[in-house]
């Protein structure tokens, strides 16, 4: 069981991800944009935060800079969008994201995969709740 | 009319002066022996500033995020090394410091099939940098709201048949299980369709990392395992021993490859095979996928990398196909410095190659480092 921050503007998948993750027993708080999510995260650290880039107001790049995941090194960030082999994916990498997963070609079983082998990505430093 | 050795060092001296382009060569340790005014206009050094410099230190190529390129990726280290012209997109810092983007050619100079030196000629595209970016930026909008419908269609079918909202008969299933394939096939038209708009628009953003290219054709091939159980293909994998290390973009090349190993398995009839081989040939690593399926007629070799191709043999069978695989395949191992190409017999099977330079451990000894 890992603490998990979805960020997501769009309702449905946002929902959609809690359901699943919650029914893997992870501890789940959701932000449907990048501020929202900055707000949290001031006095919530997640194991993992599964990150939209392409949102309103403020997107999943400018949160990246913003939080500075090198002050967060335990702080797993799976990026989840539908820009396919994009500038956007290369530069998430470059802020520190752990992993890039094309949504529309994940099913809800890989996604929780996905999660717990990113999680797993920590080298032993996950904290298990 | 003839010039003495005088006159003709005078007229290369003008010719090299009025390429309308920057220019510079170097020896072979690296040192600016020479720069045309098109250079020294465009990054705002003197003539003196930049003579018997090192031409990495003092043009150092950064990628377009700002990021310095290391010094073993930039061209004119790999062109030295490979001995091969290289014609990249960098940006360089001028001598205020503005990043600017620059279409780059650079060439060794060979004397007796031995490097002595290099030219590179480059160009300010900061214009078509502007212009490139624009579309790039289109298409990243465009494939993300075409595909967060999807998104939601695919995940909410897969809750249902998972159970989240309760028990669902077998009908339901097999409705939910079409509504996923649809989704599926959609998916693949909007990537293959993105991806060419890419090709043709000099957009493909290609990040190389290191890659070791031996686990990801195993990645691949557990991939296509179920679609060659289903069709009952054996998939054979040979490798050697150790493992191959490439700077290459991992996403990239997972899309050339799988496209070669799902056409290998879609024109495969029941019982054949499908073997994909990866191996070290020179500077070259080679990734080959033979299959022992339905070939490609004689008559249609010349256009197999064309847009919308698709073989007379294969129309008549009901496999489904866009004909856009392998114009894709071919523009994007482009992209990555690579090559394709195929060898096939008529009822007998076709072996597709995609070769990829291979990062020489030579390229660290021979390193300019003065």
């Amino acid at each position: 069981m890992a603490n998990i921050l979805i960020v997501e503007d769009d309702k449905d998948l946002n929902a959609a991800y809690k359901v699943i993750l919650e029914s893997e027993k992870h501890k789940v708080k959701v932000a449907f944009n990048g501020q929202e999510a900055l707000n949290i995260l001031k006095d919530y650290t997640p194991d993992l935060i599964l990150l939209d880039l392409l949102m309103p107001i403020m997107g999943g790049l400018e949160l990246l800079e913003k939080y500075e995941l090198k002050d967060h090194s335990k702080v797993k960030v799976l990026i989840f969008t539908n820009m396919e082999n994009s500038p956007e994916v290369t530069k998430a990498y470059n802020l520190g994201a752990t992993r890039c997963i094309i949504k529309s070609w994940t099913a809800p079983q890989n996604l929780s995969k996905v999660v717990n082998d990113t999680l797993k990505a920590n080298n032993g430093q996950l904290s298990l709740n | 009319m003839s010039y003495g050795l005088e006159g003709q060092r005078a007229l290369a001296e003008v010719l090299f002066n009025s390429i309308g382009d920057g220019a510079v060569t170097t020896d072979e340790f690296g040192r600016i022996t020479r720069i045309n005014p098109t250079a020294i206009e465009i990054l705002g050094y003197t003539e003196e500033e930049t003579i018997g410099m090192w031409f990495p230190k003092l043009f150092i190529a950064y990628d377009e995020d700002g990021r310095a390129i290391p010094l073993i990726d930039r061209p004119i280290t790999r062109s030295f090394v490979a001995g091969s012209i290289i014609s990249e997109r960098v940006h360089y810092k001028t001598k205020d410091g503005n990043l600017v983007p620059m279409a780059i050619t650079v060439s060794p100079i060979m004397v007796k099939d031995q490097p002595v030196g290099c030219i590179e000629i480059f160009r300010d595209i900061t214009k078509e940098y502007e212009i490139d970016k624009m579309k790039s930026d289109f298409i990243s909008l465009a494939s993300h709201q075409l595909r967060t419908p999807l998104s939601a269609i695919k995940t909410y079918s897969h809750m249902l048949i998972d159970g989240f909202m309760g028990p669902i008969n077998r009908s339901q299933l097999k409705a939910l299980k079409t509504i996923i394939s649809a989704s599926n096939r959609m998916n693949e038209t909007i990537s293959t369709l993105l991806n060419i708009t890419r090709i043709e628009s000099g957009s493909v953003a290609v990040a190389k990392k290191p890659v070791t290219i031996t686990d990801l054709v195993d990645e691949i091939a557990a991939e296509y395992k179920l679609a060659s159980i289903d069709k009952d293909i054996k998939l054979k994998i040979i490798k050697p021993k150790n493992k191959i290390k490439i700077i290459s973009d991992a996403v990239v090349l997972k899309e050339i490859i799988g496209n070669l190993v799902s056409n290998a398995i879609k024109y495969t009839n029941s019982g054949g095979t499908v073997t994909i081989e990866t191996k070290s040939k020179g500077t070259q690593v080679i990734v080959s996928v033979a299959d022992t399926g339905v070939g490609i007629p004689e008559n249609s070799k010349d256009s197999v990398f064309t847009k919308f191709f698709r073989a007379e043999n294969v129309v008549k069978q009901e496999t489904s196909g866009t004909g856009l695989g392998l114009f894709l395949a071919k523009g994007l191992i482009k992209e990555l410095g690579g090559e394709v190409w195929f060898d096939s017999e008529e009822n007998k099977g076709s072996t597709f190659y995609v070769s990829l330079p291979m990062l020489p451990q030579i390229i660290k000894s021979k390193a300019v480092n003065k």
